[in-house]
């Protein structure tokens, strides 16, 4: 058990991790049954404004901004996680008024706009602050080590692992508490019917994307410093995501928590002890849930399924 | 006033010579070198790092008239750092935009695919950058030539000081395809032949981002000493995951080459343990101060300030290539690649330590081996590595490769003459 429980713990703040990745791709396909292909860009781009934020080697050269590099890093740390969100937000109000031309249509053509939109954010990405490895600097109380027992753990995944949950926590909250998170949730199951009630469903499915794409700009800020930031990063996210999405049942905010723990777990587990088939190991568990039920672990019957 | 008269004589000539070469070479069509480099994909920094290598010994060529009196031009697509695309780009290069030579390769499975249609063709290939032992051994060919030091020159420069230094238990973690399988066999069989041994083999798919149950089972192992075999971006996933846990330094690490391109701009902090790698920008040496003031010159605008090996490859290979057709005095393939074969190259006019030459039998550059650690003597962000060692090429010969490559007769290598 000893042995284990390393992997256990592991697996579960991987998962953790995992699930805030694909927290703002499921509110998007739930809502807007649009499989948003940028939600990888979005959180490169998310990491990127944050780096910028951060200003750690950044931007210093700014005369007029001189006083807010002098400010402390946990500062300037805190600004980035609520600052980056709001502008990748607006990119994504941005994104989704180009959408609306393809509301009603086929879905082929929402995918194949957020798939262009993904490739022009990336080379933006790339044009802006060039294709070489970024770094994203946390607050020295959040990184580094800690030994208990034989082995070292990393604060900054414990961190991570503590953020996604209460991520996680809040919007849920969002979602069960609040007005809007009713009106997310009715647009979800039946958007015709939110309209016929008088809700500005335009103004909602907004609001829905702008959200999800915060959430994405969110686990990008969390994440890069673990898995380095460079503008294909995006790439590393998107599959993922939709994978935990379908796992979890499409639309589904706790198919995407448990999805996303179940992939977690089991990257962490072959990743110990068949690490060869770490990567392969979610796609086999994608088969066999699917197989077993064809519309994920919590999937109800949506548009995508006529 | 004779003097005038003469200094005004010998510009005149200068003058017309220079026209004259021009028009010479205006006349002639452009000799054009396909670049078969990496823009996306796990290896798109290296890919564009080795370009501007090409393209600065391409321009150095140009501004002295070309080569044979023919300017040299360039066209590149992107290889993705897919062998799939790396074969389906050679073939529209050599058959459609009928390329004179391919350059460009950082993935070994890409340089390989890439190689088996250029020797259909009989096309001269370089490959610059790809460094697994396969592609000078049993994947070797007539037309490709290779000119990244591999997995076993840099693994015989580290494995011995590292057994003598922390232990015989070694535990590997490799990559999954080719030039990580090949570079970890190799340094096993060094291992095993300096009397250690390798409790731990573990493979890590290409694409891998997380590293913390590898590294929890590190933990678990505690080896004396970590051989890894990880590259491009995974590497860089790697290391920042091992700088974050503070285990570069209670572990002993040897890691394969580092590629500049794949650790410019990050904090020294992140680099760990002792790597290789063939040369370094600050290496003191004569003509080193010069080659980085040309390049800075010629590309002011970069990000990277300075080059690496990645860059210092792709300007070599392409300069001997077209060195080479200039000796040939033909762009024969085959009188070419009889030129390459006998390549040796001076170390001061390479900018290394040692001589390096040709390998007939294998096509791989021999050259001088460094180890370097992070160097955190200084401040300057450029200057990440501390040079440790510097190896001759006889002391770190891959002779595996030797006995694995057969290279195809010039018999049943197509003669191509563009």
């Amino acid at each position: 058990m000893d042995f284990l429980l390393p992997h256990i713990l592991n697996g579960l703040a991987l998962g953790l991790l995992f699930a805030l990745i694909a927290l703002g791709f499921t509110l998007i396909v739930g809502v807007m049954e649009v499989i948003n292909l940028a939600h990888g860009s979005l959180f490169a781009f998310g990491a990127y404004v944050a780096m910028v934020i951060i200003a750690e080697g950044h931007g210093e050269g700014i005369s007029a901004l001189s006083w807010y590099y002098e400010l402390p890093l946990w500062t300037r740390y805190l600004s980035a996680l609520v600052i980056a969100p709001i502008v990748v937000a607006l990119l994504g109000f941005g994104l989704e008024f180009c959408l609306r031309r393809t509301y009603g249509k086929k879905k082929e053509y929402g995918l194949l706009l957020t798939f262009g939109a993904a490739l022009v954010i990336e080379e933006s990405i790339r044009l802006v602050w060039g294709s070489a490895e970024q770094t994203l600097t946390v607050p020295s109380a959040i990184s580094g080590a800690f030994i208990a027992g034989d082995m070292i753990y990393s604060i900054y995944r414990i961190y991570a692992a503590l953020f996604a949950a209460a991520a996680i926590g809040l919007v849920w909250l969002f979602l069960e508490k609040t007005p809007y998170g009713a009106m997310v949730k009715a647009g979800a199951h039946d958007g015709e019917m939110v309209r016929a009630l008088g809700i500005n469903l335009s103004r909602l499915q907004l609001l829905i994307f702008g959200l999800g794409s915060a959430l994405a700009a969110l686990a990008g800020i969390i994440l890069t410093p673990i898995w380095g930031l460079r503008p294909h990063v995006g790439v590393d996210v998107v599959i993922p995501a939709f994978l935990i999405v379908v796992l979890g049942g499409i639309g589904s905010f706790w198919g995407a928590v448990i999805g996303g723990l179940l992939v977690g777990m089991t990257v962490a587990m072959t990743g110990a002890f068949a690490s060869d088939w770490s990567i392969m190991s979610m796609y086999l568990l994608l088969i066999v849930v699917l197989t077993l039920r064809a519309r994920g672990l919590f999937g109800k019957k949506t548009a995508l399924e006529s | 006033m004779q003097r005038y008269k003469r200094a005004a004589l010998i510009g005149a000539t200068a003058v017309c010579a220079l026209i004259a070469g021009k028009a010479q070479s205006q006349d002639k069509p452009p000799l054009v070198i396909g670049l078969t480099s990496d823009a996306s994909g796990q290896y798109a920094n290296s890919g564009a790092e080795e370009r501007r290598g090409v393209e600065m010994a391409i321009a150095e060529f140009n501004a002295k008239g070309g080569v044979l009196g023919r300017d040299i031009s360039t066209i590149h697509i992107d290889t993705e750092t897919t062998p799939a695309t790396g074969s389906r780009v050679a073939e529209r290069m050599i058959a459609r935009d009928k390329v004179a030579f391919l350059i460009g390769g950082v993935s070994s499975g890409v340089a390989n695919a890439i190689s088996q249609v250029a020797q259909k063709y009989g096309v001269i290939y370089l490959n610059t950058n790809s460094s697994s032992p396969s592609e000078a051994g049993e994947n070797c060919h007539r037309v490709k030539f290779v000119w990244d030091g591999n997995g076993v020159n840099f693994s015989q420069a580290a494995v011995k000081s590292a057994m003598e230094a922390y232990g015989p238990k070694w535990m590997q973690i490799t990559n999954d395809y080719v030039w990580g399988h090949d570079t970890s066999a190799a340094t096993k069989k060094l291992i095993e032949g300096y009397g250690g041994n390798v409790i731990e083999d573990i493979l890590v798919p290409q694409g891998t981002r997380d590293f913390s149950s590898v590294l929890i089972k590190v933990q678990q192992i505690n080896p004396s000493v970590i051989a890894a075999a990880v590259g491009g971006d995974d590497l860089k996933a790697l290391r920042a995951q091992v700088s974050d846990l503070k285990m570069g330094s209670k572990y002993a690490w040897i890691n394969n080459q580092q590629d500049w391109a794949d650790v410019y701009g990050l904090p020294k902090e992140s680099l760990f343990g002792v790597f290789g790698t063939t040369w370094y920008y600050k290496l003191d040496l004569p003509g080193v101060a010069d080659f980085v003031k040309r390049y800075q010159e010629m590309y002011p605008d970069t990000s990277m300030k300075v080059p690496g090996n990645v860059f210092f490859n792709g300007y070599w290979a392409t300069r001997s290539l077209l060195e080479a057709v200039e000796k040939a005095g033909t762009t024969n393939s085959h009188a070419v690649i009889k030129e390459l074969e006998q390549l040796r190259i001076p170390a001061e006019t390479r900018m290394q330590h040692h001589d390096a030459f040709m390998n007939p039998d294998t096509h791989q550059m021999q050259q001088t081996i460094y180890l370097a650690t992070a160097n955190l003597d200084n401040d300057d962000p450029d200057d990440l590595f501390k040079i440790v060692s510097s190896a001759a090429p006889d002391t770190v010969m891959d002779k595996g490769s030797v006995e694995a490559c057969k290279l195809e007769s010039f018999e049943d290598t197509p003669v191509y003459e563009p």
